[in-house]
């Protein structure tokens, strides 16, 4: 067991690597009533190009497979396993994002039993053809939800064109084709590949003894046997480095038009470090710009150009990255070219010392203050432990960065590599 | 333990707990619920977050609450039965995590002081550009609000079935309403409000015995008297089930029921509401996204909700609209179930557990600290949570029985495409 202090949160975290390759921390905080566990593996909807655990060819299978085997996961052989965590009085829920799938349960009660139960069931699978076939229903009417909501589709729409053939374009469930393409043996497939107990992370926080945790799950492992591991070959995707579709326009019922540009940014970083610097530095610089704080919100909320809704976010995974901004807004082409011509002229600009300092100071008191939420403290952990980083570290990488990181990082804005979608009022 | 103080016009509750590394302070502005005043109402929480005399403009704001290390300031409104209350929330950091000690409490209770007593004026006037972008916004707001067709069906249901009752009055306000209202109307309204609204102020976090006097010495109000009339009892007033339709632009259709329950929050029956409420729909175990997801594969979310408030249960349900009396129907069937007593021991039994469950976990986020304590004193009802945990313990099979055959079915409400 090891065990790690960071004095500027005031946490210990404690980590244990099982001979299976399964890696576990446990962040106890005592004067919680609440405990929250996830089990995550590094496999998202963006993982559809594989070659499966020991087999020799890549292949490829539906897109939203990974989200539809997070459905499925649920299933045992004697019901559902919501039934068994509520008897325990906890509650339980996963989701699939484009580079993971997460599993969690959420209690104040029977703290072991309930990490045992997260691991016995997403360590076995129980699918039937006909449980299968039914679940396509359930997921065909979640995917006409979501095409429901404007937002979403203003959002997405923005990646879409942002990209030719990276799959980080379709939908993390799929279409309403692929998933009624989707057979049983796929799913095993890939439940057999991404569910290797060594592609998989189990964070669990908060009224919990560590040594206690480590040790049943040690003789729960130990019960269990898995094939050898392999390291998971995923295929190289090739994707240009100009932008898919320049415009898109979409008529829906909304009151207020939308506008989502994105910007496709092809200079991706390797290390670990530098690449999540570069994102913190990135969010650093986008308040920096866009928020309530700048000149521009400002200027653009005088001319009536957007509202609150307004704002930029940057999002960068595995092997890609992109930067998003937008809001409602009432002119949504002057919006467009506004933004056009800022990112436009910002190589020529400069950052102020002034205006770093204080989003800085920001800056570490959002990161202090995710460290109050057991939820968020388990999703920002999982989400940066698969690009080889820990969301301990923030706070002191946050203080590395300089106002030159931030000025340099202006760089990266190039008109070439924006896409726009817009949603219109369809009537 | 909760410490209560009795401030000038004003009820300071304080939460001491070294559990979270920021200090919550949660304002509640309470007045009655009117259709005439909920617009003006609404538009005023704008004006919370828009500047004072100090730092007039939203951009100096901001500034400002970056500076201290991303404070927080928020204002919101809600109703509550007969209760329209506008909330002002700030959050900030606590000292201890900070790299040096920035006195942050006083500068959030200056704040604070400001934004309720020295907004951005002059002339008795509010400074006309934060006062012209704010109604802007909140015209934004109110227009945008039917883009999410989950709320929108739900508030349109609620209007149609509370026509001329609380129920029926929208807590953030109506366009038609936002157009008349003048910078001198809203001014007069803010120095009323501030004046006769009844205030009660809430603190979570690591506060010092010492620090007590700096909220007296920055939260001062006119005094006045308490009202705890908030339950409102929705009555039916129909002959018969409220049957609409509404066809807008979607995929899927929106069905909501609403039942008149004659249960409500200060009712000895509440408690065995809560618990029903739970089995029948209001967890991933409960029946209704038993039978209608899990076993006919017709819906993706499906629950129901207990407004204790209003006294009221409404069913949501994502369906294909086609499907809508097949849904209706298993909905009805399950009630009836709980009618005749052909309840499972074992989902009772796993609702308690998960209600108690919850209860507890409330207390590891400030604002469900707050939520749960606010409901009590808005009608000075004496209860802690372990109090509330005993007497939905203390529920029986009879009792559920019972109280669902005090629910009526009263309005079915379907929003769906053209085809």
């Amino acid at each position: 067991m090891q065990e790690y202090y960071y004095s500027t949160l005031k946490e210990t975290l404690y980590h244990q690597e099982y001979s299976n390759g399964l890696n576990v921390f446990v962040l106890p905080k005592n004067d919680f009533y609440k405990t929250y566990g996830l089990f995550a593996t590094k496999f998202g909807s963006i993982d559809t190009n594989f070659k499966p655990l020991h087999q020799k060819e890549m292949i490829k299978v539906e897109d939203g497979i990974a989200h539809f085997l997070e459905h499925k996961m649920f299933d045992m052989k004697d019901g559902d396993v919501s039934d068994i965590f509520a008897k325990l009085g906890a509650t339980t829920n996963a989701y699939t994002s484009s580079t993971r799938t997460a599993y969690l349960f959420s209690t104040s009660q029977n703290e072991l039993e309930c990490i045992e139960t997260l691991l016995d069931f997403v360590q076995e699978l129980f699918l039937t053809k006909e449980s299968v076939e039914k679940e396509k229903g359930i997921i065909s009417q979640e995917i006409k939800m979501y095409n429901d909501d404007p937002d979403w589709r203003n959002y997405f729409d923005s990646i879409k064109n942002l990209y030719h053939n990276h799959p980080i374009k379709k939908d993390i469930a799929g279409t309403i084709e692929t998933v009624n393409n989707t057979t049983k043996e796929m799913l095993e497939l890939c439940y057999e590949t991404f569910y290797h107990p060594s592609n998989m992370v189990l964070f669990v926080v908060g009224n919990i003894n560590p040594e206690e945790v480590f040790s049943i799950i040690k003789d729960n492992q130990d019960k269990k046997t898995f094939i050898a591991k392999e390291e998971i070959i995923r295929k190289k995707i090739e994707e240009p480095t100009t932008i898919s579709k320049q415009e898109e326009i979409l008529k829906m019922d909304v009151a207020i038009p939308k506008v989502t540009m994105g910007m496709k940014i092809n200079d991706i970083i390797l290390d670990p470090y530098l690449k999540l610097k570069r994102e913190m530095t990135m969010n650093i610089v986008l308040d920096i710009l866009f928020s309530k704080s700048g000149d521009l919100y400002q200027e653009y909320s005088n001319e009536n150009l957007i509202d609150d809704s307004f704002g930029a976010s940057f999002t960068q995974e595995r092997d890609y990255a992109f930067f998003q901004i937008g809001g409602d807004s009432e002119h949504p082409d002057e919006l467009k070219s506004r933004i056009t011509k800022f990112i436009k002229e910002l190589k020529e600009h400069l950052i102020s010392k002034e205006d770093f300092d204080r989003v800085k100071k920001k800056t570490m008191g959002s990161y202090i203050n995710m460290f109050n939420s057991p939820e968020t403290i388990a999703n920002l952990f999982i989400r940066y432990y698969f690009e080889d980083n820990s969301a301990f570290e923030l706070i002191d990488i946050l203080e590395d960065i300089t106002i030159e990181d931030v000025n340099q990082l202006l760089l990266l804005f190039d008109e070439k590599f924006v896409t726009t979608s817009i949603v219109i009022p369809s009537v | 333990m909760e410490k209560i103080i009795e401030l000038n016009g004003a009820i300071l509750h304080i939460v001491p707990t070294k559990k979270f590394k920021n200090i919550t302070i949660s304002i509640k502005l309470k007045s009655k619920l009117k259709k005439e005043t909920s617009t003006i109402r609404t538009l005023l929480s704008f004006m919370f977050s828009g500047g004072t005399n100090k730092l007039p403009s939203q951009q100096a704001i901001s500034k400002y609450l970056e500076n201290l290390y991303g404070m927080r300031l928020g204002a919101s409104v809600s109703s509550k039965g007969k209760a329209h209350i506008i909330h002002i929330n700030s959050i900030g950091i606590n000292d201890e995590y900070l790299p040096e000690k920035e006195g942050l409490l006083v500068k959030q209770l200056e704040l604070l002081h400001d934004v309720l007593f020295d907004l951005s004026a002059n002339s008795n006037q509010f400074n006309e550009t934060i006062f012209n972008s704010k109604k802007r916004e909140l015209k934004q707001r109110l227009i945008s609000a039917k883009n999410d067709k989950y709320s929108y069906a739900v508030d349109s249901t609620l209007k149609l079935m509370g026509k001329d009752q609380c129920l029926g009055i929208s807590s953030i306000g109506y366009e038609e309403d936002l157009d008349s209202i003048t910078n001198q109307a809203l001014y007069d309204y803010y120095q009323k409000c501030i004046k006769e609204d009844e205030v009660e102020i809430y603190v979570v976090g690591d506060i010092k015995e010492e620090e007590y006097i700096l909220f007296e010495k920055y939260l001062s109000f006119t005094p006045k008297k308490k009202s705890t009339d908030v339950v409102a009892r929705y009555k039916n007033t129909r002959e018969d089930i409220l049957k609409i339709e509404e066809i807008q632009d979607i995929t899927q259709a929106k069905l909501n029921i609403g039942y008149e329950i004659n249960t409500a929050f200060i009712d000895f029956d509440h408690y065995a509401f809560t618990v029903f409420n739970g089995m029948f729909g209001g967890f991933a175990h409960s029946k209704l996204f038993k039978v209608v997801r899990e076993e006919h594969s017709l819906c993706y979310y499906i629950s129901s909700n207990y407004d204790a408030f209003n006294s009221i249960m409404l069913v949501t349900a994502g369906i294909d609209a086609s499907q809508s009396d097949k849904v209706i129907r298993l909905v009805e069937d399950e009630l009836d179930k709980f009618k005749h007593a052909d309840i499972s021991k074992d989902d009772f039994e796993v609702t308690k557990i998960m209600l108690l469950n919850g209860l507890k976990k409330s207390n590891d986020e400030a604002g469900n600290i707050i939520a749960l304590k606010y409901n009590r004193d808005i009608v000075a009802k004496q209860e802690t949570i372990e109090e509330y945990m005993e007497k939905l313990n203390h529920v029986t099979l009879a009792d559920i029985q019972r109280v669902a055959n005090k629910v009526k079915l009263d309005t079915i409400y379907l929003l769906k495409g053209s085809e």
